[in-house]
């Protein structure tokens, strides 16, 4: 290696001829004491990863006690905040993996059926927010901002602003000021526990157990059970943030798991605080492709007909409820499944109006928050609806079973589909 | 073998074994000023002159330009913007063309690259029979090893920057340079935009040095240094695979490779700092352990080549 011999050779004349030249110049530690600091270094990373965990758990346990209906009313009358977080989004649905392409690792909603995936929220705790749902080199954002929303994907650049029809703007504000408010639809810990919560009361045990800490703020939790013992949903447990009554942290559990949650999300980090005003506002890059969708408002006469079968409770046509409260299945008939499962935004625009429940209302909140507007689904159309169905779906006699860890699907040959919280048994004998 | 010159100076049974050069009472050293200096200078000028390296940083460089290329001639047909990560920016921005370059080389050629680096540190040097040598010159094991260290850091360092330095010179030639559409799709001007290229380029450079010391580690325990370049590069690649299975959920977020695309942080609206020093974190642990691991190996050792 004559270079190498040439580069360090001018350090020869700089030292002094030593007969024993390699001795160390301190003979402090022996071989073995050297092999220790390795040792101390793993051990160090190990107290680094594991310490803060232990730390956290250790000195939670000084909040005042709460009954569940303390609890609820705080969190009901309390406004939504502002805050800035991250959420992590975790299914353990027991679904089997569905090949989803080379998006496996993109920011596509529809990777939220399974694994886990990121969200970053802000909010000013009004009418402005954003949720960005993070890939690992790609983004999804839905930003509300007042009477207008975008959506942008990084991954085709793609922006899609949803406003509402000048004449309509009009109506809004009034209905916005005087009239039933239009809630937006954020996957937000907040929403999914209010309707957990409302839903929960007649046909489950409500109690608060004891307290936790979620992404480091004293917690909560309040565990609702349901009273029947056939349905898969073990319980909901929902940690509420003990100072600003938010909620932090929803979970599902199904009855047969005990170990991990099916469905949980929550935050990792929050801080109240109100976000800049960059963050909440959105302006389209340049050279994007932006599509513009209007979007109607039902006038006051179809409202008023909407809220009017609500509350006599008339179901759609081709709809049936059997059971109550986590027992129930509800059944559709004449759905194109295959057409919904291809992305076809009028099959699924049907199917989602109709299908009141996966599991829980909260999870099934969740589900749909990310999937709103069904022109987002039709990212799904690259894929071969009758092998998607095959790879999830097990044939049984008449029809084919969806099942996971909370909910069961069966399609039937003739064109029904029953979708219910509970074993897959109940519903064959209902089909 | 110039190194050879330095033999009549010294005994080389004396260095033979680390045992036997500890229990001879051999006089305190008298620190030269400056020598630390001198050698590092000289590792360096070694390290960022040998014609093998400087082949390799040109390979590198050419990933760019090839890239930029590709993406120019093909932009008006139907395969425009196809392709992984951020290639489909590319076209509109040139400055992206740093970002797509460093995300094509991160799975193989950056890892390849610390492979070679640091694999070769040590164990170049026992191949050629050279170590015994500049120890006997007298260099401490410690500083050495320091010194070594930097050169495979340093060499890493021009690797990254001979990417993104011909990335922006050709993103700039064939796209040119335009304010920054983040991955949330919010624009910022050019110049903030730039920053965080650099912070990406910066980042991308620093998940790079648990790689080192693992190569450092590797580069210890043998004398045939294509040995320790080969398990370097091993290590990296399995580390990718294990990062894919989510049976490993648990173990995953302290792998090696984990967190080299969390540089795409940089590129959202408001990043999270807790993230980027996250991955930053990861690697400085790697970096405690095999670089303690290497340093305990390498004052311990027989060295007698």
């Amino acid at each position: 290696m004559p270079t190498g011999g040439v580069a360090h050779s001018g350090l020869m004349t700089e030292t002094q001829p030593t007969p024993q030249p390699a001795a160390p110049a301190r003979r402090s530690l022996s071989p073995r004491a050297r092999w220790a600091v390795p040792a101390v270094a793993a051990v160090a990373v190990g107290a680094a990863v594991m310490g803060p965990p232990l730390f956290a758990s250790a000195g939670d346990d000084g909040l005042p006690p709460v009954t569940p209906e303390e609890l609820v009313a705080k969190v009901v009358e309390k406004d939504a905040p502002a805050l800035s977080g991250t959420v992590v989004y975790t299914a353990r649905l027991g679904l089997p993996s569905i090949p989803f392409g080379p998006g496996g690792a993109s920011a596509d909603p529809v990777n939220l059926m399974s694994g886990s995936s990121t969200l970053r929220l802000w909010s000013d705790g009004e009418q402005r927010s954003r949720v960005a749902l993070l890939g690992a080199a790609s983004e999804y954002s839905v930003v509300h901002d007042g009477d207008e929303a975008w959506t942008y994907s990084s991954d085709d650049d793609e922006v899609v602003h949803y406003t509402v029809d000048p004449a309509d703007a009009a109506t809004l504000e009034k209905l916005a000021t005087e009239g039933p408010a239009v809630k937006g639809d954020l996957p937000t810990p907040q929403d999914a526990a209010e309707q957990a919560l409302a839903h929960a009361q007649e046909l489950s045990t409500v109690s608060v157990d004891g307290q936790t800490t979620v992404a480091g703020r004293d917690a909560y939790q309040l565990v609702v059970t349901p009273k029947s013992t056939t349905t898969l949903v073990g319980r909901v447990v929902v940690a509420v943030d003990a100072t600003e009554w938010t909620p932090l942290r929803v979970q599902v559990w199904s009855a047969s798991d005990d170990t991990e949650p099916a469905l949980e999300v929550g935050f990792t980090d929050v801080s109240f605080a109100t976000p800049s005003d960059s963050v909440l506002t959105f302006s389209p890059p340049a050279g994007a492709q932006v599509r513009e969708v209007v979007v109607p408002l039902p006038t006051e006469a179809e409202i008023a007909a909407a809220e009017q079968e609500h509350t006599d409770g008339a179901l759609p046509q081709g709809v049936t409820v059997h059971g109550e409260g986590w027992d129930t299945v509800v059944e559709l008939s004449g759905v194109d499944v295959t057409g919904a499962l291809a992305g076809d935004p009028k099959a699924l625009a049907e199917l989602e109006e109709h299908e009141p429940t996966i599991g829980s209302d909260s999870a099934q909140a969740l589900l749909e928050d990310f999937g709103g507007d069904p022109s987002d689904k039709a990212d799904m159309g690259e894929i071969d609806p009758s092998a998607l169905l095959d790879s999830i779906a097990k044939p049984v006699p008449g029809g084919r079973v969806v099942t996971s860890d909370l909910f069961s699907v069966l399609l039937t040959d003739d064109g029904r589909v029953l979708v219910g919280a509970v074993s897959p048994e109940t519903l064959q004998g209902l089909a | 073998m110039s190194h050879a010159d330095a033999a009549p100076t010294a005994a080389p049974s004396g260095v033979t074994t680390t045992s036997a050069a500890v229990a001879t009472a051999a006089p305190p050293l008298r620190p030269v000023r400056g020598a630390f200096g001198r050698l590092l200078r000289s590792e360096l000028r070694l390290v960022l002159g040998r014609r093998r390296n400087l082949v390799l940083l040109t390979g590198l460089g050419a990933v760019p330009l090839l890239l930029g290329l590709v993406v120019f001639f093909t932009r008006d047909t139907a395969m425009a913007g196809e392709g992984p990560g951020f290639i489909g920016r590319v076209t509109e921005n040139g400055l992206f063309l740093v970002v797509a370059s460093v995300f094509v080389c991160l799975p193989f050629l950056l890892p390849l690259t610390v492979g070679i680096a640091s694999g070769d540190a040590i164990a170049g040097e026992a191949s050629t029979g050279t170590l015994r040598y500049l120890l006997v010159t007298p260099v401490g094991r410690s500083r050495l090893l320091v010194v070594k260290a930097i050169g495979a850091l340093a060499f890493v360092a021009a690797a990254v920057l001979a990417i993104a330095v011909v990335g922006l010179v050709a993103g700039a030639l064939l796209f040119g340079l335009r304010d920054v559409v983040l991955l949330s799709g919010d624009t910022v001007p050019l110049a903030a935009g730039a920053l965080r290229v650099a912070g990406i380029v910066a980042f991308v450079g620093l998940s790079m040095t648990g790689l080192v010391a693992v190569g450092l580690f590797f580069s210890t325990l043998t004398e045939v240094p294509v040995g320790a370049m080969a398990a370097t590069v091993v290590v990296a690649i399995v580390s990718g695979v294990l990062d894919t299975l989510p049976a490993l959920d648990a173990i995953r977020p302290g792998l090696l490779t984990h967190h080299w695309l969390d540089f795409a942080e940089l590129l959202r609206i408001s990043p999270d700092w807790g993230v980027v020093l996250g991955g930053l974190g990861v690697q400085a642990a790697w970096v405690a352990v095999f670089a303690s691991l290497a340093w305990a190996r390498f004052t311990t050792a027989d060295v007698s080549s």
